[in-house]
Parts: structure tokens; sequence; C-alpha cells
């Protein structure tokens, strides 16, 4: 199985601490959440890992060859945005197949494979219509399938679901989740939703100020938070949730 | 592998600063050490000058209160009520635009002028030289512009503050104090210095109808054109600099940032009286536009205007004898040259300042605008300063260049708001998917942007049909474009030729708005039935 280890990861910006000593490694076909607040550094940690930015120190390995250095694109990683960027010019179709005709190995079977990933995603009916008239959830899946076009060995997620309405979000996570089954993608998902990490994620990490506080499952993570931040932050937090869900049920009563 | 990849935007940055020192910082510090040549003491001390600068300030002043008065009344028409006729409307009130300044003055000349039609049919004595002449002159070539601005300010103005004022009872003469004017000021102070910059600058309109009045760019025309005297051309044109920059440093400071956000659409109750003022208003206007239009037109093709009014191509002929024809081929290759040129930088350059962030990216964007504070007769006369005696002096490469600088900064700025809109991961999308940043810019910028692209090619090629100011001492007798000959042939009583190359300017910057339309509409379609 293929696994992503991350070694003594340190970034600053202007004498800024943004990561300080991350360490930690994803196993292959895992679906690992990164949760934390805004500012805790996860977006940072996520562009370090694709190669949008540098480290200033520390090592990342992927199956046992160090990426550290290597171009995004020589990652096999890839990566959905928060707000998908996707080619606002090109059809569902075109934006599926556009980045396989750059590839020697893929180019002749991009048709064939836009065509299939497009399915996957169940978006068959949707093939020839252009970004704008699609709405946030079919963007989101049109995301993913340009992303697995080039079959990457990780998917990284940066909060993609927080520009959608909540129905569609709750559909999204089986979808997301029935995807990574499907392909055995590993997936790591940024997140400030303590709900939504534990609701999809194998592991969670639990990021604040710029370090990791706690990596486990969720139930490792209600049964034994590592510190008084994650009892805070995660377990507090969705206990208020719970609490005011209950409240409203009991009050329909 | 990063210090690759930012290789060539960093040479393209470099590269577009060069081009702009020496297009635009050069030339215009060569202006500015010629005035160490001029002798300020005499040329000040001249009555003449005193009173053309006071001329220009009163006579702009007042042209620009009323454009702008004008524009305001007519853009409150268009966007808040329901008028009848607003498509035909749209079309007409810019018709001023697509056609050169000095046409206005003709205009004013034909109707109003010692034998004008106007002025015989309600038996004037003199004619509406002078003051007068100018200001309605300045008023119809100035007043689209401004309009156009005012509507772009009241299409982003927010709805809701009205709602919240309609729910509170607050009377509608309050609001406009309350909440119309506090939002619209720094807008409308905009609009207003880059009115007066507009009409202090221009020379076509007071050469024709200002007669005995002359104002500071008729005497700096005249003195460059007429007497070859550059040190006393380069004083006057740094006194043009001077609103012009004020007017720039109000565009930068009074820029409404709020405009960027999304706001509140206006919905437009029906009211049967003021939309019938709301009619009636644009549509005296419009007349008001197209009747001097409609003279050029008989001028061109009556027998003997107007005594004599059955048709004839005589004037045409004439006219085309005279060379026109050639003069008009002039201004098709200046237009096209400076549409794809000013377009492929104006494009280049907004795609570095607002894709590419890094620390020279301010300083690019600043040099990119600067044009907008340079007055176009104040640039030709820095390139004839800068350029006299080198290889391109003398040549369409001039004019194009010297056009594509004068008109750079809207179509930059068009670019710069469209680029900037685009969502900000399309380069690390591009970096992921290995997708080289050539590729993303032909493959997705260029198609995303096209309609911008349309857009900025139609700005660059009208205005470079109709302009008079940086082409006029730069173009000699091979290279001078057609709008040059209005002036020539109304000093030589042509008036039926200069009227027939208005009406030709017309004509083709008309034929290019509809071409650059059905484009659009057919690249639009295409795009919804696929």
């Amino acid at each position: 199985m293929e696994s992503l280890v991350v070694k003594n990861l340190n970034k600053k910006f202007d004498g800024k601490e943004a990561l300080c000593d991350i360490n930690f490694e994803a196993e292959g076909g895992e679906f690992l959440s990164i949760l934390g607040p805004s500012g805790c550094g996860k977006t940072t940690l996520l562009r370090i890992l694709i190669g949008l930015v540098r480290a200033d120190s520390g090592t990342i390995t992927l199956d046992g060859k160090d990426i550290t250095k290597a171009s995004p694109d020589k990652r096999e990683m890839g990566i959905v945005f928060q707000n998908y960027a996707l080619f606002e010019n090109m059809t569902v179709l075109r934006n599926v197949e556009y980045a396989m005709k750059f590839r020697p190995e893929l180019k002749s079977k991009a048709h064939e494979t836009a065509m299939r990933l497009i399915e996957q995603v169940g978006l068959s009916e949707h093939i020839n219509k252009y970004p704008s008239e699609l709405s946030g959830g079919q963007m989101q899946r049109v995301a993913i399938a340009r992303t697995l076009a080039l079959s990457p060995k990780i998917i990284l997620l940066d909060e993609p679901m927080s520009a959608l309405d909540a129905a569609t979000r709750l559909s999204l996570r089986e979808e997301l989740k029935r995807i990574q089954n499907e392909m055995h993608t590993t997936m790591i998902y940024i997140t400030h939703d303590q709900e939504e990490a534990f609701a999809m994620s194998d592991r969670i990490m639990v990021m604040g100020n710029a370090k990791i506080h706690q990596i486990g499952t969720p139930q490792e993570i209600l049964a034994h938070p590592a510190d008084d931040y994650v009892k805070s932050f995660v377990i507090d937090n969705l206990n208020k949730k719970i609490a005011s869900l209950m409240k409203y049920a009991g009050g329909a009563q | 592998m990063i210090k690759k990849r930012t290789f060539g935007t960093s040479a393209s940055k470099l590269l577009i600063a060069v081009f702009f020192l020496a297009a635009v910082i050069y030339p215009l510090c060569t202006l500015l050490f010629k005035l160490k040549d001029a002798d300020l003491k005499k040329i000040f001390s001249s009555p003449l000058v005193g009173s053309s600068i006071v001329h220009s300030v009163v006579v702009s002043l007042t042209a620009t209160v009323i454009s702008v008065t004008l524009a305001f009344v007519l853009a409150w028409c268009m966007m808040r009520t329901r008028a009848k006729l607003k498509p035909l409307f749209r079309v007409l009130l810019i018709l001023p635009m697509l056609v050169p300044s000095i046409s206005h003055g003709m205009g004013l000349v034909i109707l109003f002028g010692a034998n004008g039609k106007i002025t015989r049919l309600l038996g004037l004595s003199n004619g509406l030289y002078g003051f007068w002449g100018i200001v309605i002159g300045s008023v119809m070539y100035s007043f689209p512009v401004a309009y156009l601005m005012i509507c772009d300010i009241l299409q982003y103005e927010n709805a809701a503050p009205y709602e919240a004022a309609a729910v509170l009872g607050i009377p509608k003469a309050s609001r406009l104090t309350a909440i119309t004017l506090p939002y619209l000021r720094k807008p409308l102070i905009n609009v207003f210095f880059a009115t007066f910059t507009m009409i202090v600058t221009d020379y076509g309109v007071p050469l024709m109808v200002g007669g005995s009045y002359k104002t500071l760019p008729v005497i700096m025309y005249e003195e460059v054109i007429g007497r070859l005297n550059f040190d006393q051309g380069a004083v006057f044109g740094t006194l043009l600099l001077i609103p012009a920059v004020l007017a720039f440093l109000a565009d930068i400071f009074c820029k409404n940032r709020a405009n960027l956000v999304v706001t509140k659409p206006f919905k437009i109750e029906k009211s049967p009286l003021r939309d019938t003022i709301a009619t009636i208003i644009p549509a005296l206007v419009s007349a008001a536009v197209v009747y001097p239009i409609f003279s050029f037109v008989q001028l061109t093709f009556a027998q003997k205007y107007p005594i004599d009014m059955s048709f004839t191509w005589h004037n045409i002929e004439a006219t085309v004898d005279k060379g026109a024809m050639s003069y008009l081929g002039n201004s098709i290759i200046i237009a096209l040259g400076v549409s794809v040129l000013g377009t492929v930088i104006a494009f280049i350059s907004a795609y570095l300042t607002s894709r590419v962030p890094s620390k020279s990216t301010r300083i690019l964007h600043l040099l990119s605008i600067t044009s907008l504070a340079i007055p176009g007769m104040v640039l030709g006369l820095s390139y004839v300063l800068a350029f006299k005696g080198s290889f391109i002096y003398g040549t369409f490469a001039i004019l194009i260049l010297v056009n594509s600088i004068h008109f750079f900064s809207s179509p930059y700025l068009l670019f710069y708001n469209s680029m900037s809109k685009l969502s900000g991961d399309l380069e690390a999308v591009g970096a992921t998917l290995g997708v080289s940043r050539l590729h993303m810019i032909f493959d997705v910028f260029v198609p995303t942007l096209k309609s911008t692209i349309l857009e900025s090619f139609s700005y660059f090629f009208v205005n470079c049909m109709m302009t008079i100011s940086a082409v006029s001492f730069l173009a000699n007798a091979f290279t001078r474009p057609v709008a040059l000959m209005i002036n020539q042939f109304e000093a030589q009583m042509q008036l039926e030729a200069a009227a027939f190359v208005s009406v030709a300017i017309l004509a083709v910057n008309l034929a290019l708005k509809g071409i650059i339309a059905l484009i659009k509409h057919f690249t639009k379609r295409r795009t919804r039935k696929v």
C-alpha cells in the first residue's frame, strides 16, 4: 500500500510560525481529515504537500520516494480547491480531459477516461454543460473528476464543502466516501467543521496554532483527547452541537 | 524548479516595465527637460497666454458642470426609470463618441455659424462663435463619456439603503441628500475631474468655433504646428499636465472600492409621469446629437448646401480626388495596428499585475495607468521631442505606438478587473495538473476573456479613428490619419469635404461596432447550443 510520510516540517511567514514540527503518516486508501480553526496552518500544510509552497525544513516522502522538492505536477497528488477553480470556458468533458492531453501516456485514452470518470461522479447527463450552468455540488464533482483523471495516489481537498448549502453537503459526504471507496484513493481532507471530520474520516488530525495536537480515529479522539485544546475545540464544540440539536428535538415533542 | 517557473514571468515583467519606461516616462521627461530652454518669464508675461489660461479654465468649468449634470440626468433616466425606447437611446447617446471632437465644432459651424442653418432660420446677426460655441461643442463631445461613467456608478449602487429608507418612512427628498449624494460623492468627483480634463485638453472644438476666444490647447497647437516653437509648446503642454495629473490622483483616491462587492439591484416600479419625462429628455438629447450628424450627411450629398439640396456624388468624388481615401486608409491601418498591439500589451500587463503577484506588481500597475495622466497633445509633443531624428519618427509605427500608449489605461483596467475576478487558484490548478503557464493563458485565460478582448479591440479602434490629439504633431503627409483632414478642409472652406470625412469616420466606427457585436452574438449562441 502507498503511504505518505511527513517529517519535521517547518514553515515561517515573515518570522511568524505557520507550521511547527509537523510529523504524520497517511496510509494508502485512507480518509484523513485535517481539522482545525482558520489560521491554524492547515491550508499552508496542504500547499506544502502539493508543492505550491516550499517548506523551510523537513521532508515529504511518498512510497519511499522523496518528493520534498518535486514540482506540483510530479508528486502524483491532486488537489480540489475551495472554489473549485474550474476552467469556465470549457465544458465538463473538456475540463476533465484537458490535463490528460499533456501526458503522452494518457493522451490516447483521454476521452474514454474522462467519460468513465464523469459517469463515476454521476454527471453523465451534464457532460456538455459549462461550469456556469452547474450547481455548487456538481462543480465540485467536476473538480474531483478532473483531479482523478491523472490517477493520483493522493487527493487533497481544501474545505471543498464550505461554499455549499447544508443539504448538498450531507449528500456530497456520502458521494465523496463512495468515490473514495471505488477508486481506493487516499484522501486528505481539510476542514474546520468537527461534525464533517467525524462523519467521514478514518482518522483525524487535530491542528491548532501551527501544531498537531492529536492524530487518531474519531473514537480514539472522543475517548482520549490528548490535551485541553482538543477537548475544547473538538469535544466541547461537538457536545454543544449535539446539545442544541437535542434542545430543538426536545422542543418539537 | 520553482525558480525556473518564475523566470519567464519575471523576464516579462521586466520587459513590460522597460517598454513603459521607454514609451511613457522617457518622452515625458524629455518634455519636462525642455522647460529649461524656455523663457518662462517672457511666455507668462504675454497677455495672450494669460488670457488663454483664464479662458481655458472658465470655459472648461462651465462646460464640465453642464456636461456632468446632463450626463447625470440622462444616466438616471436610463438606469432608474422605465423610460421607453431605451435600446435606441443607448446607441444614439454614445454616437458623439464615435466622431472626432473637431466634428462637433464643425457641426456647430454648420448649424450656428455666421452662415449657419439655425442662424439664418432664427435671423441671428452673428454666429455662435466664442465662449458659448466652445461650451456647447465641448458638452456634445464630453457628455457621452460622463454619461457612461455615471451609468456604471448607478449600476453598482446598492438598493438596500433605499428600501430601508422607504420602510422607515424617510421622505424621498431626504433620501437624495442622505443616501444618494453621500454614496455618489466620490465617484462623481472622479467623473467631474475626468470630464474637465477631457474638455480642457481638447483643441478640436475651440479651434473650430472659438474664434478669437483662444484656449491653452489652441495656442499650443498654433505654436507647435504654425511656428514650430517646441520650447513654448513644452511649457503649455506642462500646464495641461496639471489638470490631467489632478484627475489621475482624484481617480486613485476617489475610486469607490465598495463597487466591487455584489449589491442589491434596484427594482423599478411604474410611474407614468416620471417615465414620460424620462423618455422625453433622452429623446431631446438624442435629437440634438443626431441633427448635426444628419447635417453632415446632407452636406455630403447635397448639390449646394443649403440652397440646392438635390442629391449628388460630386462632393464625395471631389474629396476622394483630394486623397481622402488614402488618409482614411492611414486611419484604418493605424487603428488596426493599435487595436492589436494595444490589446496584446494590455492583456500581458494585466495578466502580470493581476495573476503573478510579486513586489514589483504595484510599480507595473502604476506604470500601466500613468498614461491616464497625460493628455494626448502633451504625449504627442513629448514624442516629437524624444524621438525626432530616430528611425521610427515619421513612420506609422510611431503613430501606432503613441496611440497605444494614449488609450492604454482603459483597456488595461478592463483586463485587470476581469482577470482579478477569475479564481485565484487557477494557476495552482495548472501547476498541479502539469499544464504550463503559456498553455493556461492560451487555453483558459484567452477564451474566458474573449468578450473583454473584443471590447479592448473595439475601444482602441474607435478611439484611433477619431483621435486628433496625440497624432497631430507626429503625422506627416504620408501617414496622416483622416481625422486631421477635417481641420484642413474646413480651413480651406471645403465644408462638404470636412463633413464627408466626419461621416466616413462615423461609418467605419459603426461598422466595426457592428462587427464586434455580431462576433459576440455569434460566439455566445454557439456556446449555449453546445
